[in-house]
């Protein structure tokens, strides 16, 4: 047990209390130029938000109230919760070459710079304007998002997996259960541990008994 | 309410699992038994074995192998449809609150098949680093691996509520609480011994007690224990105060 403890401990990624993340992943190189394993940087206070109180989501439309593009809207392609980043499709962005070679100057694409959430506002999809959105619970006991201006529900927009898997249009495969059967109730208390239990369907008697350990 | 929910589920998503259907291709491999495709990887115990693989106990003749599809070697290897295949589609795993509906006897069963699949994944793994390629979808892996684990959460949720309904205790494994040489307390977790404690001369090498010479030591260890709290404490606190003025708007306090 303790074995296995100290495995999912050295599986899970470590960081320094002052790791500074930035937009890239931080298993990828620009991370590690980015936070080298000697660095000290000057400590970077965030606005702490909290879990329950986050209201952007991915695919979310929102619309930029400072900077260089306020008063745009745009699709949230990125969420960056541990700096209060998000990153918007094609909007705030800044030029540079990317793939360059000694000889070849590179492609020169658009990028997008992160937005602080205090710079963004969630749009009501009414009269699509910019309004402060709240938490709270609907008849049902679910909690949405209310838009505080007009009253309305913003929904939240619908979530794509990484694996690309759709699940109302799932299939199984050979290897899958059906739903019925894993939904299927075969569990009826009783007062015999599972060892015992499976040697009374097995058939199996074992008179030997343990010897006296101290 | 359980009818909505059931009805929520089934219509949301269909939950994904990774089990053993048997399908009507090794229906050939049998030597006298019919299947249908619908058999459930349940009901696989009821059917009559005619294996040759008896393993005779002394006393008992009972059969190793319990499972009617069996191909050999062949389980280690994935079916001969995803051979080649760049990426293997696989459901989701099996989440605890599915697997608490379960018999015991569904567990055990389900504990083997996952095994079995998991040695399966593991080989193709290995042969993946072999070959120096790829391995198609390394995420059904993981998912064994979490479905396990959450069956081994279930399996012991279930013993450890039959432990405390019998006999009152807590652990499954007695211990005590004890003082280590450097004047520690700790809980020492018992080990079975074929000798008793003061026959053992490894054992009363280890030493349960705190030598005299170590207790001044015990104080220092304390203090500079406190001085660490109290500093962590006093930044925590610096570092609100800041929060607090850069971020005016900020609601409550965030530790």
């Amino acid at each position: 047990m303790r074995l296995t403890a100290i495995l999912s401990m050295a599986a899970k990624a470590a960081f320094p209390k002052d790791y500074r993340y930035g937009t890239s992943r931080p298993w990828t190189i620009a991370a590690k130029r980015l936070n080298p394993p000697g660095k000290k940087r000057r400590k970077m206070f965030i606005e702490p938000i909290a879990y329950e109180d986050w209201s952007v989501f991915k695919g979310d439309t929102v619309e930029i109230l400072s900077g260089k593009d306020k008063g745009k809207q745009g699709k949230v392609a990125q969420v960056f919760r541990h700096r209060n980043w998000v990153i918007l499709d094609g909007l705030n962005t800044h030029f540079r070459y990317i793939g360059k070679t000694a000889d070849y100057r590179g492609t020169y694409i658009a990028s997008e710079a992160p937005l602080l959430i205090r710079d963004i506002s969630l749009v009501d999809p009414t009269d699509r304007k910019p309004t402060e959105v709240e938490w709270r619970f609907t008849e049902e006991g679910e909690k949405v998002r209310v838009s505080l201006r007009t009253g309305r529900i913003v929904p939240k927009p619908v979530f794509q997996r990484r694996d690309g898997i759709v699940p109302q249009q799932w299939k199984d495969g050979p290897k899958d259960t059906s739903p019925e059967e894993t939904l299927e109730k075969t569990y009826t208390p009783s007062l015999k541990t599972l060892e015992e239990e499976v040697m009374e369907k097995l058939g199996i008697e074992e008179p030997r008994r343990n010897r006296k350990t101290y | 309410m359980a009818a909505t929910s059931v009805g929520r589920v089934l219509t949301l998503c269909r939950q994904f699992q990774n089990a053993f259907r048997i399908s009507t291709s090794l229906a050939v491999q049998q030597s006298a038994l019919t299947l249908t495709k619908s058999q459930s990887y349940l009901d696989r115990l009821t059917y009559p074995l005619l294996s040759s693989n008896w393993h005779c106990h002394v006393g008992q003749c009972r059969p190793l192998h319990t499972t009617i599809s069996r191909r050999g070697l062949e389980e280690f290897f994935d079916i001969p449809e995803n051979w080649g295949e760049p990426t293997v589609k696989s459901g989701a795993p099996w989440t605890a609150k599915q697997l608490r509906t379960k018999s015991n006897e569904d567990l055990h069963k389900l504990w083997y098949v996952l095994l079995k699949e998991k040695n399966m994944l593991l080989t193709i793994e290995q042969e993946s680093k072999r070959q120096r390629i790829q391995m198609p979808s390394p995420e059904r892996l993981k998912k064994i691996e979490r479905s396990m684990k959450r069956l081994d959460t279930v399996v012991k949720e279930r013993e450890d509520a039959l432990r405390l309904l019998q006999t009152g205790q807590e652990r499954a494994r007695p211990g005590a609480w004890r003082k280590d040489i450097f004047g520690r307390v700790y809980w020492y977790r018992f080990r079975e011994h074929a000798l008793p404690w003061y026959m053992n001369k490894r054992y009363k090498r280890k030493r349960f007690y705190t030598p005299l010479f170590v207790t001044p030591h015990i104080r220092l260890r304390l203090e500079k224990h406190l001085r660490a709290k109290t500093r962590i404490q006093n930044k925590e606190r610096e570092k609100q105060t800041v929060l607090q003025e850069k971020f005016p708007q900020m609601k409550a306090q965030s530790s």
